[in-house]
């Protein structure tokens, strides 16, 4: 994610309610409401998340379950406060307008045909790739167990589709998200130092290294700061082969998060 | 510096030493807010809109000295606006969503507190926010979210008169600090996102009874009118969110006025919509518009002209003239005869795309195709605006005009739009995915005549903190990843800075107590308060 986008829209536009949710769970269900729901979706949430709730530009609704909790309540709540902090505003529309949408947006699940599926492959197979000759484990975490380097992979098979971790495995350079950023800098004695870009500001730039240690430095003592597009990640393509890839993507799209993996 | 003086001589009358707030407020008092120093009465330190302050015990010489005498925190998870107002030792502040403080300027204890009473579900576009207070006599007044103007006892906090301006849950809310002018407290409406048709109004400060309304979207028969197509004056918008500045010769007060609505959907409101995105300068006794100014006509971009007028006397092509001048959110900086309205000229101070430049009478020529669609377009400055509601400064030493600025894009996309009361009225939105990463932030220092940039100190982020001027030759600025510093108000040089923690989005000021010159600022869920060790101010 982009924590500086974030912070920028979240001054520009953050909005607090006080919930005023008289149902646990929804109780829309005529066509009507249904009708109506999917207009307000129109007007209020397609220019984030598309009309088919797959738009990359607000998180991707076509999902079987949302990070964020999959009650009625919850997402009620959810989409009357926004989430804070992210571009997701709040919606000022009566407690019944709330319930159409989140009617129509449940259809959303249903026409999920793009997730992560495990349609080839071994994810046992795959599991044995990820620890072992793609050396995943070192930079991505699983549970409480892995690298910190690149993102979280606990959640991968309810946050990414098999094309999207496709793509990340054979062009990592594609989409690199701002915490991720590639940082390369030489320091004031000479020391050339690679990491991921974990915070900058006018002054300072904090990065974790390749062996994890989080440092910091002064921008105007550096003799020289790149921030190249490319990942620190490499393209797999080459590595692996297409079966193990196969198996790879059958293994990530059965990681469900912690909950299910590790108790903690 | 007279009010610490007269101060003094109080406390000896009475052989005590503290007598803090002894004085009643004045008129007079806030004519020479900006030339006495040790107070700030009025949001803006002064009539004028200059934020800046006759203090310079700190200075180019000692400010790396400076370091936090005291903080007050609360536990604000709305965005901090306040500027503080202090008089005669005691500081008064507003606190999100609606509480007001007095705490004792010299080491922030708290003294009393009112907490308004709000209804559930309150309508802000922007965050439930409040940016200050107004003072006369012994009273001070605040404007709420809930869309009342209401009066204080200063020295207990008690509730004296409130005042409805209208249904709150239209979408109205009351944001910016008050102006006083007279015996009159002023206040406009925000909510120029949820179709509100926006006013201001004029109150007694005794009885809080109405004396005026000036509409900023103009009704049947009123000038104006047939610039707004069809009913959509009745959803104009045109909030009022800032204080106006005031010319007491001129008797003119000058407010900025803020989008008209729906924002990026322009196709419901054909015409120049007036008074949206303008300047209209309104006769202090009656509320009878004087004099308007727009500087963006049938905006798409939600460029609110709703930054701080700044009035200046200056030579103008060989010839004395009352200035007023205004760096607005479209991009460009524009100087006014604030007499007559006159445009004299308008200069571009930030990137911006969606003019070719602006006429010889002021109208923006546009370029084409940079209105919103339903594909998105990029267009130069971000929605935010070249510049914000945060205070420029202006300094009379260097005679330099300083403004916070924002370089970058946004997205901007139109869509279908429907008015209901009392919820978001856009037309759409902006986006500022992916263009995020060509913004940057900037304090610039310009030359206000000829608008000519002077200096400039990069910000790592567009701004949000407003600007503080002194005669000790420091321009106080933040930003928003939670700097407070001190620039030379010469050279733009960067002298001294604390990293508060968190973003600094408010206008810092500074007054005097008991012989040393304090700086504070909002941040977070604090207001912090910088002055020299006690030694070192001697
Ligand atoms: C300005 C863009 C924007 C708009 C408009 C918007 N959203 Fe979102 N939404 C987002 C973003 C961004 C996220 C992801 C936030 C995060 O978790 O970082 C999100 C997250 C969500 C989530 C949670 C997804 C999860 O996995 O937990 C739901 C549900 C949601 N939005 C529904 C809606 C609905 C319904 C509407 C219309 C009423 C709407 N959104 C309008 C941007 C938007
Ligand atoms: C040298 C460390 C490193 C190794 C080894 C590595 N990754 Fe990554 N990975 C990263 C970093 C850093 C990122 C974030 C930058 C980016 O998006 O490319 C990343 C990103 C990703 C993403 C995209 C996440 C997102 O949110 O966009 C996926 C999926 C991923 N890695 C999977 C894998 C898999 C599977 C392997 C093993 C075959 C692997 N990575 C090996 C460092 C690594």
């Amino acid at each position: 994610m982009r924590p500086l986008r974030y912070l920028v829209l979240l001054l520009a536009f953050p909005i607090v309610l006080a919930a005023a949710r008289t149902h646990e769970t929804n109780p829309m269900s005529t066509p009507e409401e249904f009708a109506e729901g999917k207009r307000l979706y129109r007007i209020n949430c397609g220019v984030c998340h598309g009309m088919e709730g797959k738009t990359g530009r607000g998180a991707r609704l076509a999902r079987r379950s949302y990070r964020r909790g999959n009650s009625d309540a919850e997402l009620f709540d959810l989409i009357e406060a926004g989430i804070p902090g992210t571009d997701m505003p709040g919606l000022w529309l009566g407690e019944d307008d709330i319930w159409k949408i989140l009617l129509f947006v449940r259809t959303f699940a249903e026409k999920a045909s793009e997730l992560c599926e495990v349609t080839s492959g071994d994810a046992e197979a795959g599991k044995r790739v990820f620890e072992t000759q793609g050396s995943c484990l070192a930079c991505h975490t699983v549970g409480s167990r892995g690298g910190r380097l690149g993102p979280d992979m606990s959640f991968a098979g309810e946050m990414y589709t098999t094309q999207q971790l496709r793509d990340a495995l054979l062009d990592p350079g594609g989409a690199v998200a701002d915490r991720y950023r590639t940082v390369r800098l030489v320091s004031k004695d000479g020391e050339a130092v690679e990491g991921v870009r974990m915070n900058e500001n006018l002054y300072n730039i904090f990065i974790m290294d390749r062996s994890e240690n989080i440092r910091s430095f002064r921008k105007e003592h550096l003799q020289s700061l790149e921030q190249p597009g490319e990942s620190l990640m490499p393209a797999y393509g080459d590595l692996l082969s297409e079966a193990d890839i196969d198996n790879l993507l059958a293994y990530l799209c059965t990681l469900p998060g912690h909950a299910k993996e590790d108790p903690q | 510096m007279r009010s610490p003086l007269r101060r003094w001589m109080v406390c000896l009358a009475v052989l005590s030493c503290t007598c803090l707030a002894a004085n009643e407020v004045t008129n007079q008092d806030l004519l020479e807010d900006a030339r006495i120093g040790a107070d700030w009465l009025n949001y803006h330190g002064g009539y004028a809109g200059h934020r800046h302050s006759l203090l310079d015990q700190v200075n180019r010489s000692n400010v790396e000295g400076l370091r936090l005498d005291w903080a007050f925190q609360e536990r604000i998870s709305e965005k901090f606006e306040v500027t503080p107002l202090v008089h005669e030792g005691i500081m008064y502040i507003t606190v999100p969503p609606g509480d007001v403080y007095a705490l004792d300027a010299e080491t922030g204890a708290r003294l009393w507190r009112y907490s308004r009473r709000m209804p559930e579900k309150l309508i802000a576009c922007c965050g439930l926010v409040n940016r200050g207070l107004a003072l006369l006599g012994d009273r001070l007044f605040m404007a709420t979210l809930d869309a009342y103007t209401i009066a204080l006892d200063r020295k207990t906090g008690r509730l004296l008169w409130q005042t409805e301006l209208i249904d709150y849950s239209l979408g109205y809310s009351g944001t910016h600090a008050p102006l006083v002018v007279k015996d009159m407290v002023m206040v406009g409406t925000a909510g120029g996102e949820y179709g509100i048709r926006g006013f201001i109004d004029a109150f007694d400060v005794e009885t809080g009874e109405r004396r005026w309304r000036f509409y900023t979207v103009p009704g049947p028969g009123e000038f104006g009118h047939d610039t707004w197509a069809g009913e959509s004056w009745r959803t104009g918008g045109a909030s009022i969110w800032i204080t106006p500045s005031y010319d007491p010769e001129l008797n003119l007060v000058y407010w900025g006025v803020g989008n008209p609505g729906p924002d990026w959907n322009g196709d419901v409101r054909l015409g120049d919509n007036l008074f949206s995105d303008s300047v209209v300068a309104l006769d202090a006794d009656t509320g009878k518009r004087k004099w308007h100014f727009q500087f963006t006509p049938h905006d798409v971009h939600d460029w609110d002209a709703t930054q701080v007028m700044v009035l200046l006397d200056k030579q103008y092509r060989g010839e004395m003239r009352k200035l007023l001048v205004t760096a607005n959110r479209n991009g460009f900086i524009y100087m006014l005869d604030r007499e007559t309205g006159e445009f004299l000229k308008a200069t571009q101070f930030v990137k911006q795309t969606w003019a070719v430049g602006i006429s010889e009478g002021g109208r923006p020529i546009r370029r084409p195709g940079m209105e919103p669609s339903a594909e998105g377009i990029e267009v130069f400055p971000a929605v935010a605006g070249g510049t914000n509601w945060m205070s420029p400064a202006y300094n009379p030493d260097t005679g330099l005009l300083y403004v916070s600025c924002r370089e970058g894009s946004s997205m901007y996309y139109k869509g279908e739009t429907e008015y209901r009361p009392g919820t978001r009225y856009w037309g759409s939105m902006f986006v500022n995915e992916p263009t995020v990463h060509n913004w940057y932030g900037a304090v610039r220092a310009f030359d206000p005549v000829t608008a000519e940039r002077v200096w400039e100190h990069r910000l790592f982020q567009p701004a949000w903190a407003g600007l503080l001027s002194t005669a000790g030759g420091i321009i106080f600025a933040g930003s928003t990843d939670g700097f407070f510093k001190a620039l030379d108000a010469t050279s733009g040089k960067e002298r001294w800075r604390i990293n508060l923690g968190a973003a600094i989005l408010a206008s810092p000021m500074t007054y005097e107590s008991e012989g040393r010159q304090m700086v504070a600022v909002a941040s977070g869920g604090g207001v912090f308060v910088f002055a020299l060790p006690r030694q070192a101010a001697q």
